[in-house]
């Protein structure tokens, strides 16, 4: 069955829907103990690879694995996998706690499990209220109080904060995180990365279906370029003054100010100095991380070759678990 | 409790946390009811017309008098048929709805396998077509007994005989349903569907075969075959009571049970049976290879 490692394995997946390639040769690693972000654009094809990696719909090619094992070969995926997805609907004429029992002698957990986790995402007053009268925060919480059944060692969401409010979402976070420090997986789609900056620890960014980034949010960060913006007296010579120490990344801006990246302020200070060029106005800039994540999900900075921290692209080696 | 036992339960679950049992329920009991006394007084209405003087050379064709016919026994296979629609609709929901209201989804997230869920759900919806054709055999019997007289009614063994038919027809029907709704996928589509072929499109094509004297062919069709199931009980128990029966008249007479073209009860069983297994078989193939989106 499966190892019990709590780590999830997508390995040169690719799905084709007819001639559309919604999902192609995309491969990551989740380690448990931290939540993921697994972000990408609309339609870059997130939905997709997590119902592949929940056994909805069959890879085209590659393969993805929870606990070394895929996800038909789980044996009680109810207990091992949690999940909150997009299109998981509920009838609704049935009250939430019936709901939940419904599936929690699936998943083969006792009746007082359902109420455990109706109290857990605060539906516990409106457990015996039918579910067509819900809102959709609260349908996403009993979502969520469903995938929890199993007490799962690994939650997989799509999209969990559609329909929450403020309060939700905070309320979301910190059970995400203190869910994945007591030594679990969670990963989590969004194609906003502001949404879940603050909940991830890691991220994996796709585009068109294929991997663009994967690695700590840190490294992201780290990675992010500042460049400054200067207005010299004389652009030809602060250039080449630059250029003869060594600084490359220079880019003439429209309104004839030079950014500068690579390189700090007072650096470009001195050099202009020595080079007896006069300086009218000098600002630092932050590419910030949802800017970098635009580029990344762009399209046309498709990496590889995007400099950065060598998270780029597949350069993790493939991670053979014990499945089989 | 075993893998399947826990999915069993779940799929139990799910069929009477929701109030379509019921709300099936009430109609299958009242229109069983109500055919099992309409047919019953029609029959004893028959026999009395039958039983008076001018009407007597009829009883010599039997070899019985017309106060001793079993008449009630058409009546009961008649309404037996009429009430499994509902039962059918019930299975053909079971699938259909699923899809429609996305609880698939979760359906195949918590348990071992796609066939594992279904083959559970097939367990519980025998279940139920076996209680929906028990509240219809019941139902059917109250009518009858109310509105005939005791010699109209079948005897121990008849009853027996056309409970199992009435039971049997009602788990294929429900089955019949499953296995179409989960083709359809669709609600109103299925339901649809199911209601249209079975109380016009067939009954016509039935009328269009009977008069170019092709009606061995209703036995093969769905509705012609589950018919013939309680159809032709009814119709070898009225003519085992009544003695020697000429061959055109017992050709009236399964026609008046429901049986008309149709083959032996076991006979017509096996070619329902196969009907419900191409169902089934097709809309299990679909939703086990199905990409859940």
């Amino acid at each position: 069955m499966h190892d019990g490692s709590g780590r999830i394995v997508v390995q040169n997946l690719t799905k084709q829907f007819g001639p559309v390639t919604a999902v192609q040769n995309l491969s990551f690693t989740v380690e448990p103990g931290s939540v993921t972000g697994f972000l990408g654009p609309n339609g870059a094809g997130k939905t997709t690879t997590l119902r592949m990696l929940l056994g909805l719909v069959s890879p085209t090619a590659g393969f993805a694995t929870i606990n070394g094992s895929p996800f038909g070969r789980l044996g009680q995926p109810g207990r091992v996998v949690g999940a909150v997805l997009e299109a998981q609907g509920f009838h609704p004429k049935r009250t939430a706690r019936n709901h939940l029992k419904v599936y929690a002698s699936a998943v083969g957990v006792p009746d007082q499990r359902a109420d455990q986790v109706l109290q857990l995402v605060g539906l516990g007053s409106a457990g015996d209220r039918k579910v067509g009268g819900y809102s959709l925060g609260m349908k996403q919480r009993l979502a969520l109080a469903t995938a929890l059944l199993g007490d799962p060692q690994v939650l997989v969401l799509d999209e969990p904060a559609n329909g929450l409010d403020p309060e939700g979402i905070a309320w979301l976070r910190t059970f995400l995180q203190s869910y994945a420090r007591s030594g679990r997986t969670v990963l989590i789609s969004s194609h906003l990365l502001a949404e879940v900056e603050q909940t991830v620890d890691q991220v994996v960014i796709i585009s068109r279906g294929q991997t663009m980034y994967y690695g700590p949010l840190d490294h992201l960060r780290q990675s992010q370029q500042s460049r400054v913006i200067v207005q010299p007296s004389d652009v030809g010579a602060l250039v080449t003054a630059l250029r003869a120490e060594g600084v490359q990344a220079i880019e003439q801006l429209p309104d004839g100010r030079l950014a500068v990246a690579g390189v700090t302020s007072k650096y470009i200070a001195d050099a202009a100095l020595k080079a007896g060029v006069s300086v009218y106005g000098m600002q630092e800039e932050q590419i910030d991380l949802e800017r970098l994540f635009f580029q990344l999900t762009s399209g046309q900075y498709a990496a590889p070759g995007y400099p950065g921290t060598g998270y780029y692209v597949q350069q993790q080696p493939p991670q053979q678990g014990g499945w089989a | 409790m075993g893998l399947m036992g826990n999915l069993l339960q779940s799929e139990f679950r799910k069929t009477i946390t929701t109030g379509l049992w019921w709300g099936l329920m009430i109609p299958t009991v009242l229109l069983a009811f109500g055919w099992g006394l309409g047919t019953g007084f029609l029959g004893k209405g028959f026999v009395d017309l039958a039983s008076q003087s001018d009407v007597e050379q009829l009883s010599d064709i039997f070899g019985i008098t017309p106060d001793q016919w079993r008449v009630s026994l058409f009546g009961i296979a008649r309404s037996i048929n009429v009430a499994t629609i509902f039962p059918m609709i019930f299975g053909g929901l079971a699938i259909a709805n699923e899809i429609n209201r996305r609880t698939i989804t979760t359906t195949f997230l918590t348990s071992s396998s796609r066939g594992a869920a279904l083959s559970a759900k097939m367990l519980v919806y025998i279940l139920w077509g076996a209680i929906f054709g028990l509240a219809i055999v019941l139902s059917v019997a109250l009518g009858v007994i109310l509105s005939s007289d005791s010699s109209q009614l079948p005897d121990a063994s008849g009853w027996l005989a056309l409970a199992t038919a009435g039971l049997v027809a009602s788990v294929l029907m429900t089955m019949f349903g499953v296995g179409v709704g989960a083709l359809m996928t669709s609600v109103v589509g299925t339901t649809v569907v199911l209601l249209l072929y079975m109380l016009l499109v067939e009954n016509g094509l039935s009328l269009v075969l009977s008069i170019n004297g092709l009606e061995q062919v209703i036995g093969f069709l769905p509705n012609g075959s589950v018919n013939g199931i309680t159809g032709s009980v009814a119709a070898d128990l009225f003519m085992s009571s009544a003695g020697v029966v000429p061959d055109e008249l017992q050709l009236a007479l399964r026609y008046m049970a429901g049986a008309g073209g149709a083959f032996d009860w076991w006979l017509s069983g096996l070619i329902f049976l196969s009907w419900t297994a191409i169902a089934f078989v097709g809309g299990w193939a679909a939703t086990a290879r199905k990409d859940i989106t």
